[in-house]
């Protein structure tokens, strides 16, 4: 493509219409120009002023009394305690089975599950459940931004094909798919795994996509897996 | 009067009524593109319940450089109403719904039971963008409101108007590009 063909992909790309292969090539793309970054910067402005099109509604006076709520309500952990006890139960699981054979990885093995159960129970952590459309596999995801990690758990996700593993990606809106590591589920089709988040990376969506082993350094197909991040309270 | 970006910074400390006042500024346009989305005013409600609780639990990220506190929120609305409308399945019935109400598109009334009281600032924007989504070619201005409020892809408004793919691309890329022209001059 030339750099005109990429330039008239801005405007689709900015209103969030570009399909699936077309938005992967153009991010890789805007990665490195600043004149095309300009130019979505440009139609995002534009694309941000169509809401003032929206006819005009009153909203319910409850409903002030409601967005007050959520500064206050306090925090559930419903899922969250559901998966730290997975967590716990898993590593218990392990540790018996691992306690026989080597004890160092047994230390290793628990100070990882810490590291696990830390990330999941802080006080400030984002979640996001990554579904595919309607059916099976899932996943949900706890962020948390202090330590830099995040800790996914997978269902119903067969193992990878040999040569090809799952690769799970961080996206900030507007800019490239940040890779946060390659995985791959067992023969049960779960995992619980923790990942490093970069420093200062901010994100509000992640996805999954299958690549080949090793991972890439952006994806190179349409995610099967996404999800928004949303901020618990 | 406080800056939006101001009421922003208070939030992210913790300040609960810095909220409420992010909210009697910017509810209702938030209000109004959400139920334009979802057009069903009980999940409206729900999502700009969802939108706020997002507004509060980032504040702290947000910055300033990249946009303003309205078009942030606006952003952060789109994507949820988005979201809600996807999850449930009801994309294929908002769209016919919207599919009726063609003459007019998108922006046509959920309910008309409500008092013009919006602040004149709101209005006047609303003004201006409409009089500029009103001078795009018929064609061009449809296949953009379904990008936009629609959350369809050029695929999707292709296979949805029946028209090749190729159109549906000339269509919203010329008319963006327009858009941007008549907004820019509106500006000044």
């Amino acid at each position: 493509m030339t750099d005109h063909e990429w330039l008239a992909l801005a405007a689709p790309y900015a209103l969030d219409t570009l399909d699936g292969d077309e938005r992967a090539a153009f991010e890789t793309h805007l990665a490195g120009c600043g004149q095309c970054q300009a130019e979505v910067a440009s139609f995002r402005e534009v694309a941000a002023r169509l809401a003032a099109t929206a006819p005009d509604v009153s909203p319910a006076p409850a409903l002030r009394r409601r967005v007050l709520a959520v500064a206050r309500r306090p925090r559930q952990l419903g899922w969250l305690a559901a998966a730290a006890a997975l967590v716990l139960a898993l590593g218990a699981a392990y540790g018996y089975w691992r306690e026989r054979t080597d004890r160092r990885a047994l230390e290793a093995r628990v100070a990882e599950q810490g590291e696990l159960l830390a990330t999941l129970l802080a006080p400030d952590d984002g979640v996001a459940n990554l579904a595919a459309t309607g059916k099976p596999p899932s996943a949900r995801l706890f962020w948390n931004p202090q330590r830099q990690r995040v800790v996914m758990a997978v269902f119903d996700l067969p193992p990878a094909p040999a040569g090809r593993t799952y690769q799970l990606w961080a996206i900030a809106t507007g800019k490239p798919p940040v890779s946060l590591g390659t995985f791959n589920t067992g023969p049960d089709g779960r995992l619980t795994a923790a990942m490093a988040v970069p420093a200062g990376l901010v994100f509000d969506l992640t996805a999954v996509t299958e690549e080949p082993a090793g991972g890439s350094p952006q994806p190179t197909q349409n995610p099967f897996l996404v999800g928004s991040v949303q901020r618990t309270e | 009067m406080t800056p939006d970006h101001a009421l922003v910074q208070r939030m992210a400390a913790g300040d609960e009524r810095a909220l409420g006042e992010l909210y009697d500024r910017h509810g209702r346009a938030a209000y109004a593109l959400v139920c334009a989305i979802v057009r069903e005013r009980a999940d409206a409600d729900e999502v700009v319940v969802d939108v706020f609780r997002q507004a509060w639990h980032s504040a702290a990220r947000f910055e300033p450089a990249r946009g303003s506190v309205g078009s942030w929120l606006v952003t952060i609305a789109r994507t949820r109403a988005l979201d809600l409308v996807r999850a449930r399945g009801r994309r294929a019935r908002a769209l016919e719904k919207a599919a009726l109400l063609s003459e007019s598109g998108f922006a046509s009334p959920v309910a008309a039971d409500d008092a013009p009281d919006r602040t004149a600032e709101r209005a006047e924007t609303q003004r201006i963008v409409t009089r500029a989504l009103a001078n795009l070619p018929e064609p061009q201005r449809r296949a953009i409101e379904l990008a936009y409020f629609g959350g369809l892809s050029q695929s999707e408004i292709a296979a949805q108007l029946g028209e090749p793919l190729g159109t549906v691309k000339t269509r919203i890329r010329d008319g963006m590009a327009k858009l941007r022209t008549l907004l820019g001059e509106e500006r000044t």
